[in-house]
């Protein structure tokens, strides 16, 4: 395939991207997905050039980044679906309709992604719909039965059985990526920090890697290994939050309000470090805000050997109970296959047997020295998703504590250099619910020309849809929760 | 069965008694303290930096409506001026008092009115409306209920219709797209309801202020009974704020 290879976070000029005819693009990027590459991402190179589109695919066995580019007809912008052969493409390419106004032909099924009930052309959306006797149709959302985000979920079912459930989401849209381009950069960082903020130092993570990358700025051992300490923190009290929830969705509550007080403990170590319960402030261009004294560092330890010993107890009493796994196994499956051929990434993906992690096959920062061990479980049913929700946290706290141990000196942070003209880089981390992409461009003049985030909400929220098919309705809750997605990531 | 008692063994005693007092990590970022000195010559550093232009300088005062509590102004006073205590008690019943000024020491907000004190004072239902919340504040909501900070206890819960509600909390700036439905949902509620917006995108709109895709007619329209500043505000908070506006204590 005809592309310029980068890896993650490594910046590249903007003139060196090939731009291809239509055909050939075609050809190039089919060439890649056959190959075996997933797409990240698929973004014209700024708002105002939709004709310049680029694709931008990941292989993970090499750890390189394929980006492709492709001039199209700017008065008539077509765009020869690949999501009959390649269904993963299938929401990049909705995306791209609706946010540039792309036609695209042979579609299988153009939906809306952010707006409400139309799709490209102003024409209005009809969910789709099953017919037949004893056929019928439940509408939720988007407020729901709980502290929780908004999003519309319409079932057709059969009796309590789950034909289709299609998820219509964009009610959080703000409008963040636009915001990105216009922003200064005290109000980039905490925009960034804004995207979910249950993620909020995955986010922050990748935009200060990506807007270092444009700056060549290098960061400091000792920061990069607090930063990743504070990931592998946010991702053991989210898998912790997560456990809590489905054990709350079957009534198990003594489980669930243990998960809750470990979990306290946890963001409460974060709040030590700086302030903020989610990590907010922490991350500055350069480094990080905040350093690491002994003081803190015992109390850290402390609290995380409390939680390391405890949840072990807790797991042993959730995942013994005949009750519990009665509920977990064999509930929402999503097939192996099914899972690749959609593109499912992070937790998810890992759940249903694929080896899929950023850290490893993509690997930035700390993660470069110290690895993680990638953890996955075949079932891809409810049951392999909390099980290795509590094998994740074992091995964050494993990284984190062995960090903490063996903390490197020096400075935290180094100074900042200006984003360099005409640069481009893809930054990929690891978020605590899977592959989290940041694409960003610059112009002529060293501002920010394009912003492009990716949540791994965006690929997992049509795996939810999956398990729920044939799945009873009253386990829509359950599969929700053992999913866990975002809906600000997903909106933006 | 020995699973069990071993796990509740393991629980002692998690919650947090007083939470009038509960002291708050060293860096937690609460009330700023602004010092009665003087700014060095035409100094706007800090009121440049803001990322959501909460400062006015000559003199120095913060609004916590718009405060995302990043340090950045702190950071860049030459003067030291501004500084970030602990205190998390900041709820307050009137947009003007979330203006911080250097007499500013404390922040309570008023007593509610007696007919609200006599409906709600003892048991308060309320309805939570994400409006574009990135889930930060929905967390903190969420913790609310664990056993560590344990709300109910107070005889405040978070109930799942609008129509078992007193009032309802609204976390984001409200965006386009949930603007009606969060009408719907206010017009569920029965009278005499509440109005509560927690954390700085409902207040102000926060960081997303300048959005294009955010429609906060409905603030304009309706009387908000409480205003929680932070992103996100911390539980204790909340439940400091209602506590003393429905005079509880």
């Amino acid at each position: 395939m005809i592309s310029l290879e980068v890896q993650n976070n490594q910046s590249f000029d903007l003139s060196v991207i090939p731009f291809l005819s239509k055909e050939d693009f075609r050809n190039s990027v089919l060439e890649g997905m056959v190959c075996g590459y997933r797409m990240i991402g698929l973004t014209p190179l700024n708002n105002d050039e939709p004709e310049k589109l680029i694709s931008i695919l990941a292989d993970a066995r090499s750890s390189m980044i394929h980006l492709t580019g492709g001039v199209f007809d700017k008065n008539d912008l077509k765009f020869e679906s690949f999501a009959n052969l390649f269904p993963q493409t299938n929401y990049f390419e909705c995306e791209l309709a609706e946010n540039h106004g792309y036609m695209l032909l042979n579609h299988p099924w153009l939906r809306p992604v952010r707006k409400q009930n139309m799709i490209s052309g102003n024409k209005p959306y009809q969910f789709y719909k099953i017919d037949g006797e004893e056929i019928h149709e439940v509408a939720v959302g988007p407020i729901h039965a709980g502290v929780i985000e908004p999003g519309h979920f319409r079932f057709q079912c059969h009796g309590e059985l789950v034909y289709n459930l299609e998820i219509n989401l964009g009610y959080q849209h703000r409008g963040i990526e636009k915001l990105l381009l216009k922003s200064n950069s005290s109000q980039s960082i905490v925009l960034a920090e804004s995207i979910a903020g249950d993620t909020v130092i995955g986010h922050s993570y990748a935009h200060c890697s990506a807007i270092e990358s444009l700056s060549k700025t290098q960061i400091s051992l000792r920061a990069q290994v607090i930063r990743s300490i504070a990931e592998e923190i946010e991702r053991a009290a989210m898998h912790l939050t997560g456990l809590g929830g489905v054990a709350n969705d079957i009534g198990f509550s003594l489980v669930a309000s243990s998960y809750g007080r470990l979990r306290t403990l946890v963001i409460n170590s974060l709040a030590l470090i700086c302030g903020s319960r989610f990590g907010r402030g922490l991350f500055v261009y350069g480094g990080v805000r905040f350093d690491l004294n002994d003081e803190m560092v015992n109390s850290i330890l402390n609290n995380l050997q409390i939680v390391r010993d405890d949840v072990e107890a807790v797991n042993q009493y959730l995942f013994s109970s005949i009750g519990a796994l009665a509920r977990f196994e064999n509930t929402g499956v999503v097939q192996n296959e099914l899972a690749a051929q959609v593109g499912l990434v992070g937790l998810a993906a890992r759940s249903c047997g694929i080896e899929e992690d950023a850290r490893i096959h993509f690997p930035y920062g700390a993660y470069r020295y110290s690895p993680v061990s990638l953890i996955n479980l075949s079932g891809g049913d409810v049951f392999s998703r909390a099980r290795l929700r509590a094998m994740e946290i074992d091995e964050s706290l494993r990284f984190v504590i062995d960090q903490l141990e063996n903390l490197p000196d020096g400075e935290i942070k180094t100074n900042f250099g200006n984003v360099e003209s005409n640069q481009g880089v893809i930054a990929i981390v690891e978020g605590w619910r899977g592959e989290i992409v940041h694409t960003v461009f610059t112009n002529d003049e060293g501002n920010l020309s394009h912003y492009k985030i990716k949540d791994p909400s965006f690929n997992n929220w049509y795996g939810l849809s999956l398990a729920l098919r044939k799945t009873a309705i009253s386990d829509f809750p359950l599969c929700n929760k053992s999913f866990d997605l975002s809906y600000a990531g997903h909106d933006l | 069965m020995k699973d069990a008692i071993k796990v509740r063994i393991l629980q002692r005693d998690p919650v947090v008694h007083d939470v009038r007092n509960a002291s708050l990590p060293p860096l937690f970022r609460g009330l700023p303290i602004i010092d009665d000195k003087v700014c060095a010559d035409g100094c706007k550093k800090c009121a440049e930096v803001c990322p959501t232009n909460a400062i006015t300088t000559n003199p120095v005062s913060i609004d916590l409506g718009l405060c995302v509590f990043c340090p950045l102004c702190e950071e860049s006073c030459p003067e030291k001026i501004i500084h970030f205590s602990n205190d998390c008690h900041l709820s307050a019943s009137t947009r003007e008092q979330l203006t911080v000024t250097k007499d500013t020491k404390y922040i309570t907000p008023e007593k509610a009115s007696e007919k609200i004190i006599k409906y709600f004072g003892k048991s308060l239902k309320l309805r939570q409306v994400s409006a574009g919340g990135c889930n930060g504040c929905e967390l903190e909501l969420n913790a609310l209920s664990n056993v560590n900070f344990d709300m109910g206890r107070f005889g405040i819960e978070f109930v799942a219709s609008p129509r078992h509600a007193d009032g309802i909390v609204i976390t984001g700036p409200i965006t386009k797209n949930m603007a009606r439905a969060n009408e719907i949902c206010f017009e569920a509620v029965p009278n005499p309801k509440i109005i509560i917006l927690f954390g700085a995108c409902a207040i102000s709109g926060g960081i997303f202020k300048e959005s294009k895709e955010i429609e906060r007619k409905f603030l304009e329209e309706n009387k908000i009974d409480l205003y929680i500043p932070g992103c996100p505000p911390h539980p204790l908070t909340f439940i400091n704020g209602l506590i003393d506006w429905l005079d509880k204590k």
